[in-house]
């Protein structure tokens, strides 16, 4: 990938970083913060949702735009979802877990919490939320974190319900399951202050391990989420919605930057050429006897094809402003917005079924010469004509500048046209939920993973690769627990993280091992009564029946600790039938009959023990 | 300093910057931030500097410009918007952070754009307070400006309306009024500053219905939790039966009396063929036909009535205490009875010409006091049985029979207005 000068481009980036909370209850009602199954569902209810004004009297860009396309959501409840969800109960009061966790994050992040919060309604009525808002409160602004690169300030932190989880599209709308939307989120928005794209990684992965050192945020796909706005001194504000990955950042970054780069080039080059904009027109005729797929299937069904024709812009809609991205996508993106399937335009025909003198006749049709481009859309009528002023209107905006709008990542670090930026007036106070008053004195600071790391060396002596894994690993509480207990420190560290991984990766079912299994396990194993070799099979045994004791497992699996003289007994058969051999080497024989010692006692026997007692057999014979 | 005002406000390490809003408290300053956003900060020790005077006009934000120019259609029929406040006209106030009424009937044409188009409108506010807030004197208010409205040529009547009282004010205007088209009230449980108030879909199809054939005074609010279709329940027998749930408003001891069809309004499907219903507005039992009977008001009304619950351990003398009455509705228990005790006190009232009337807290099911004993007793002791009429209408009852009949025992156990169902089939 090429790497630009970001400081002369005049790089600013910010982020946005969307964190689930681990909480028992949602923030606003007692339900469990669970995920479902849409199968599990046991009843539904549809809903259509009406643009409101904020108390400003303003009506949001984006916020209309979505409501110009009248749609019905269906909902999905559980037997884990209640009245609240269903917008069918008012809030209850915000909950004080969730309101608790915030607090320690803002401490985190050194931030200033606020007098009152006000729990506000932010606008959204694309139906992920029942109520066509989304509830939301600032709790704290103005904080700090340091990178590599520098400090980076954190404008706010936010503290909302995440939304209801998008099922599927249906005939008449989207359906969506009520099982997610009320789980407490933080939003957290850092000030405008990151500079390189390995700067906005850092930051990412800064405010990530930072949350994650409360203890108290979920885990797992979908609970975190990135935005990431990005700018140029020419270019212009983008914001680039629900990056999966911690890993992707620094190059969604580089790619948009890359994006308005390769736009301000184009739109100078237009701008050389005397590039412009016609009218849309109906070109159906051109086609009439298409053999091309799409363009048949759409005119066999009542369609028309709409044209456009883009003087001086040959050449340059094909041209790539992202890896396998083109400003022709960009068209195409705004044309599907508006329901089209896409956009063909001259660039790169002829191709998908539409033939050399098609083009010729298309070119004719709209008075398109050769340094001209000519893009085309086939729909029913109406989706044609507002599929084809999208792209045109895209077009012309293409001769100006890069156009500020949301885009949504795509998984290869790209991005595509959402909707226009939101304004900052689509909210409006959440009347049914009282300021809460927040209490900061019952808080405390958690330790962050980077210091548990250390500590987990420093005091356990954990090597520093082991430190890692069971500090920012799901079961650093159980490890801590299981350590003051009289666990081995290095004993349970491995179980908890790497021979899970191993088990994992031999296809154990380890889902099913709850705290208590791996509790009891490293107990048995304190207690002398496992030998720390039988703890994988051990943990096998409890994974492929979860219902079992782990003492009855151990027995059931033959892994009770072998006894001294179970020991030296397993251990003689092995040194006499090697006599020769040990008569021959004497301790140089070691450690090839120790291996053979371990497998005759099959994991029953500590190695310490075992390697004490072949020394002693070996000596009597040697 | 004023709301409205841009202002910067450092409080310790704190500084914010926005426009500063009406605040709900003395001791904190409530500021909206630049990104929408509003939060308190303690006044004491804040330092405020404003920045800019009168950014926002925060009183009048809500206010559109100008007036709705709706034109006037002569294919359509006529359909007169009653406001008399309540959530579907209502708006926050930013004084005390509660919703309140704001709206007159021309600002719920322009909230509910989706009327357009089904039938020229008249509006009018009658009142606008919260619906706990109604009284006898404004039905008293509501019953003339129908009865106006009726006779200025209203095809039908929409009554917008709080939806807490609701069914006592439908009572009182099905006694009140005698209608030859549907008077519909309708409200909204979700208030209307929400994308997802129900006052959309319960707006239009009360239009539908106050079109129909139907010369009843109805409730029509949703009948499920889904924006699929509103009951039309007969205002006598109808009752809020949940807080706060959209389809909160149940027909007691019956169906509702019929249904509105959201999906075929909105798409304005005609109606079935040989029906005389509006498109998707089909019910399920006889009604009064629109045009049978005379427009008649009958608005005197005797407030001097209470509704009196008894529960175990409610001593005779609360009753005692109400001597002065002119009427009396008790929501007994069971088939309608009280304890002994109170059988003397009730025997006194009625001696002294108080109106004393049985309902049952049971409220399903049919007022019988020739059961038992104590029911015998307080026969003898000169209650009325209330047959199986509702607690809350059988108050609105009794005070038009007091102020318009004078054999109120013989008004109060015949059905005037479907408050009283002579043969009980509940699954009809």
């Amino acid at each position: 990938m090429t790497e630009y000068d970001y400081e002369e481009l005049g790089l600013v980036a910010g982020l946005e970083i969307h964190q689930q909370l681990d909480t028992a209850t949602k923030l606003f009602c007692q339900c469990p913060t669970r995920i479902r199954e849409p199968e599990e569902s046991t009843r539904s209810l549809t809903r259509y949702l009406h643009p409101t004004k904020s108390e400003l009297g303003e009506i949001d860009d984006a916020a209309l735009e979505e409501s110009m396309v009248d749609r019905e959501f269906e909902y999905l409840a559980y037997d884990t979802t209640c009245l609240v969800e269903e917008d069918d109960e008012p809030p209850h009061r915000v909950d004080r877990e969730a309101m608790d966790v915030a607090l320690e994050i803002a401490q985190l992040l050194d931030m200033n919490v606020a007098d009152q919060v006000h729990v506000m309604r932010k606008i959204v009525i694309d139906g992920s939320n029942t109520s066509g808002f989304q509830r939301s409160m600032l709790v704290a602004n103005d904080g700090e974190i340091s990178t590599s690169e520098g400090s980076v300030g954190i404008e706010d932190m936010l503290l909302e319900e995440e939304s209801a989880q998008r099922v599927e599209e249906t005939d008449a709308g989207v359906r969506f399951s009520l099982d997610r939307l009320g789980i407490p989120l933080v939003e957290i928005g850092t000030k405008p202050d990151i500079r390189s794209p390995a700067q906005a990684r850092e930051a990412a992965e800064r405010i990530g391990m930072l949350l994650r050192s409360t203890g108290q945020v979920k885990r797992g796909l979908g609970t975190i989420r990135q935005d990431v706005n990005v700018s140029i001194a020419d270019g212009a504000r983008i914001e680039l919605k629900g990056v999966q990955s911690l890993d992707d950042i620094d190059d969604i970054v580089r790619n948009e930057v890359r994006r308005q780069v390769e736009l301000l080039d184009i739109r100078d080059e237009l701008n050389e050429r005397g590039a412009s904009v016609g009218d849309p027109q109906d070109v159906t005729a051109v086609f009439e006897d298409t053999d091309s797929g799409v363009i048949r299937g759409a005119l066999d069904s009542g369609g028309v094809v709409q044209a456009v024709r883009l003087s001086g812009f040959d050449g340059l809609v094909g041209r790539e402003i992202q890896p396998d991205r083109r400003l022709g996508t960009e068209l195409s993106d705004h044309a599907k917005r508006h329901g089209a399937g896409g956009i063909f335009h001259t660039d790169e025909l002829p191709a998908y079924g539409v033939t050399e003198d098609e083009v010729a006749a298309l070119r004719e049709a709209v008075d398109a010469g050769p340094e001209d481009a000519v893009v085309i859309v086939a729909d029913d009528p109406e989706t044609a004509e507002l599929a084809i002023e999208a792209a045109a209107e895209r077009a012309e905006t293409a001769l100006d500048r890069v156009p500020e709008e949301t885009r949504d990542a795509n998984d290869d670090a790209t991005s595509r046209y959402l909707r226009p930026l939101p304004g900052a007036a689509r909210m409006y106070p959440e009347t049914d939920v009282p300021p809460v008053t927040p209490d900061e004195s019952e808080v405390e600071t958690p330790e962050l993973l980077t210091e548990k790391v250390d500590r987990y060396q420093s005091e356990f002596g954990l090597d520093a690769g082991l430190a890692e894994q069971v500090a920012y690993g799901q079961r650093w509480r159980l490890f801590e627990d299981a350590v003051d207990r009289g666990a081995d420190a290095t004993l349970a560290a491995q179980t908890l993280a790497s021979t899970v991984t191993e088990l994992r990766r031999d296809d154990v079912p380890v889902a099913h091992l709850t705290d208590d299994h791996f509790r009891a396990t490293l107990e048995l194993v304190a207690d002398g009564e496992l030998a720390k070799e039988g703890v994988p099979e051990l943990l096998t045994a409890l994974a492929e029946e979860p219902g079992m004791d782990a003492a009855e497992a151990a027995e059931a699996a033959g892994l009770g600790s072998a006894g001294e003289d179970e020991v030296r007994a397993a251990v003689s058969t092995v040194v006499e039938r090697h006599d020769e051999q040990v008569a021959e080497e004497g301790m140089g024989a070691f450690s090839a009959l120790m291996g053979e010692c371990m497998g005759e006692l099959r994991g029953k026997a500590d190695g310490d023990v075992v390697s004490d007692v072949l020394r002693e057999e070996i000596q009597k014979r040697a | 300093m004023n709301a409205g005002d841009r202002i910067h406000v450092e409080r310790g390490a704190q500084a914010y910057e926005g426009v500063l809003l009406p605040s709900s408290t003395p001791d904190h300053l409530v500021v909206k931030l630049d990104g929408g956003y509003n939060v308190g900060i303690d006044r004491e020790d804040a330092t405020v500097e404003v920045v800019e005077t009168d950014v926002y006009d925060v009183e009048s934000a809500q206010d559109e410009e100008g007036t709705s120019t709706v034109e006037f259609d002569e294919a359509l029929p006529t359909v007169s918007l009653i406001s008399t406040g309540g959530t579907i006209a209502s708006t926050v106030d930013y004084r005390t952070g509660a919703v309140t009424a704001q709206f007159d009937a021309e600002d719920v044409l322009r909230a509910v754009p989706d009327l357009a188009g089904m039938a020229n409108y008249r509006g009018r506010v009658v009142a606008n307070i919260l619906s706990e807030n109604m009284t006898p004197a404004v039905w008293q208010d509501l019953a003339r400006a129908i009865h106006e409205e009726i006779e200025a040529g209203a095809d039908g009547v929409v009554v917008m309306h709080g939806t807490d009282t609701m069914q006592f004010t439908a009572s009182a205007m099905a006694f009140m009024l005698d209608t030859p088209v549907p008077i519909v009230f309708t409200g909204s449980q979700r208030s209307a500053d929400r994308p997802s108030s129900d006052n959309v879909m319960n707006a239009v199809s009360a239009v539908a219905a106050a079109k129909s054939d139907a010369a009843e005074v109805m409730v029509c609010m949703h009948e499920s939790e889904s924006d699929d279709r509103c009951a039309l329940h007969r205002g006598t027998r109808v009752r809020k039966n949940h807080t706060s749930r959209r389809d909160a408003f149940e027909t007691v001891g019956a169906e509702p009396l019929g249904t509105v069809d959201y999906e075929a309004v909105r798409e304005g499907e005609p109606a079935a063929a040989g029906s005389a219903d509006e498109g998707g507005v089909t019910f399920r039992r006889e009604h009064a036909q629109r045009g049978e009977i005379e427009l008649a008001l009958h608005d005197e009304l005797e407030t001097d009535v209470e509704l009196v619950k008894f529960t175990p351990g409610t001593d005779a003398s609360r009753l005692a205490a109400l001597d002065d009455a002119a009427g009396i509705v008790v929501e007994g228990t069971g088939l309608g009875h009280v304890d002994t005790d109170w059988i003397d006190v009730i025997d006194d009232l009625t001696d002294d010409g108080t109106a004393v009337v049985m309902t049952s807290q049971c409220l399903d099911g049919r007022v019988c006091d020739r059961v038992y004993d104590t029911g015998r007793d307080l026969l003898a002791a000169g209650v009325v049985e209330g047959e199986d009429m509702l607690p809350g209408t059988a108050k609105v009852k009794l005070m038009w029979a007091l102020a318009n009949t004078s054999d109120v025992a013989d008004t109060m156990s015949e059905p005037l207005a479907g408050e009283i169902q002579s043969q009980s089939r509940p699954w009809t």
